[in-house]
């Protein structure tokens, strides 16, 4: 029998070998480049999803709503405490009411004071959750629009309240969000009120902890963070979250955005700050309104003292 | 033998394909975006591991490699390492599961369960030479726990339900060759 066996395996083993020996070095290849070329191999990949994971998407729709509605039903059990544990949070919320209500006023007086305006170029599409990473090694989203809406890598990622993350390979159909929760993330940050800047580097954990601090003294559990602008990342003054301390000692982020119902996105046009290259730049606008046909600029002529 | 017939050999080749591209789509569903506290089995790598041990035939080449390089991608793995290893481990076990199947089941396991951790070890080492962060060391572990427990339950249900069992060394193929 095993001469008969050694046999048949005369024509397909030496085949077999070769189509394994092919295999191999095409994946090894696809590696390699991965790691000499990542950008390429990047955006192929990100074709490669753009391309499968719509046509899920009629199958997921259902089964996401199915488990949503079970998630739903099981909170209907605790739905007696919930009420109670509402009550108990609205009466805080009047008292904060309030609050606001005033810091609104004095706010809009101050603003009207500075004549403060908002960037009117902070626009934002909104975007809706396609698929998670799929791993538990990466955090991040694929969102359902891409380089046809007009998607740019980098560009950051809000849900209502707080930064979710930063585009980060954009397919045709589909973008990529690394959420600020991934091991890669690493967001330029400003403490309020203290203006401490930090970085926010993601550990794979649902709090990521506060990096690069210059003096921890100055910053108390509770204090808000919010993006800057160094870097070009993102634009400055979108909320990330508040201080909090774990039980280590160590500065982390309470996420202001609610990562545990991503449904939705907005996605923030960013079209790059101004910026300042020479001194007089900052105070000379870029072009006078009275100059007419701008001059080019002439070399100086020393004058005759 | 119906049982070793090309329709159902062409089927369950069929068949390992539907399971992986489902095992994709229910990890890409979007149930959970918090960072996972437990890494859960690697069930694709388990039902490779399973099957070709158990009925080689089933489990050719081609659908190995494309389907775990179309999972490193979708799963924003390195693209190709894994698959490359798997793939190498597949064809490994491939003819000792002539060996494995006199034995008990407990030797299938040991034997899936050392190359699984040989491939484990060797990837971190690649990403590690290579520079690239492998991820955390514990949810690795995890996950390579997890794999090993999921394994007698992918055999075993991929033997309830789908009948793919150990050749006995009497079967012929239906071409008349011994499995």
């Amino acid at each position: 029998m095993a001469s008969d066996r050694n046999a048949s395996d005369e024509f397909t083993g030496p085949l077999k070998r070769l189509l394994l020996v092919v295999l191999v070095l095409c994946l090894a290849g696809i590696f390699l480049l991965w790691r000499i070329d990542s950008p390429r191999v990047e955006r192929f990949r990100a074709q490669v999803v753009d391309n499968i994971v719509p046509r899920m998407d009629w199958a997921m729709a259902p089964v996401t709503a199915t488990v949503r509605l079970f998630r739903d039903f099981q909170s209907y059990q605790r739905l007696y405490e919930q009420n109670e544990e509402l009550r108990r949070e609205l009466r805080r919320m009047t008292a904060w009411r309030e609050a606001a209500l005033q810091l609104e006023q004095e706010n809009a007086r101050l603003r009207d004071l500075n004549n403060v305006q908002l960037d009117p170029r902070l626009t934002f599409i909104t975007a809706v959750v396609l698929a998670d990473s799929g791993s538990p090694f990466r955090q991040s989203v694929l969102i359902n629009v891409g380089s046809r809406d007009g998607i740019v890598d980098g560009w950051a990622t809000m849900d209502g309240l707080g930064l979710v993350g930063r585009v980060s390979g954009v397919g045709a159909n589909t973008s990529r969000v690394i959420m600020l929760t991934d091991a890669t993330s690493r967001i330029p940050a400003e403490i309020q009120p203290s203006g401490q800047r930090a970085l926010i580097a993601g550990d794979n954990s649902s709090a990521p902890p506060i990096d690069f601090l210059e003096n921890p003294d100055l910053v108390r559990p509770g204090d808000r963070i919010v993006t800057t602008g160094d870097g070009e990342v993102f634009p400055p003054g979108l909320l990330i979250g508040q201080v909090a301390e774990d039980p280590g000692g160590r500065l982390r982020v309470r996420l202001a955005a609610d990562y545990e119902r991503l449904e939705f996105l907005r996605v923030l046009r960013d079209h790059g700050t101004r910026q300042v290259g020479n001194p007089s730049a900052l105070i000379l606008p870029d072009a006078l309104p009275d100059a007419g046909v701008p001059v080019p600029d002439q070399p100086e002529i020393p004058g005759d003292g | 033998m119906a049982e070793n017939s090309p329709a159902r050999l062409w089927g369950m080749r069929a068949t390992y394909v539907g399971l992986a591209l489902l095992i994709c789509f229910l990890h890409l569903l979007p149930m959970q975006v918090l960072p996972y506290r437990l890494a859960g089995p690697d069930w694709l790598t388990a039902l490779t591991f399973a099957w070709a041990l158990r009925r080689p035939s089933y489990v050719p080449m081609l659908s190995i490699a494309a389907i775990l390089l179309m999972a490193d991608l979708l799963f924003q793995r390195p693209p190709g390492l894994w698959a490359l290893l798997v793939l190498l481990a597949a064809e490994w076990l491939k003819p000792r599961g002539r060996q494995v199947r006199e034995n008990t089941f407990v030797a299938e396991w040991l034997t899936a369960a050392t190359v699984l951790f040989f491939i484990t070890v060797i990837y971190r080492l690649v990403l590690a030479l290579l520079i690239v962060t492998p991820g955390m060391l514990s949810l690795w572990l995890m996950q390579y726990g997890m794999t090993v427990a999921a394994y007698p339950l992918v055999a075993g249900l991929s033997y309830l339900i789908l009948g793919v069992r150990r050749s006995t060394p009497g079967e012929y193929d239906h071409t008349g060759r011994p499995l």
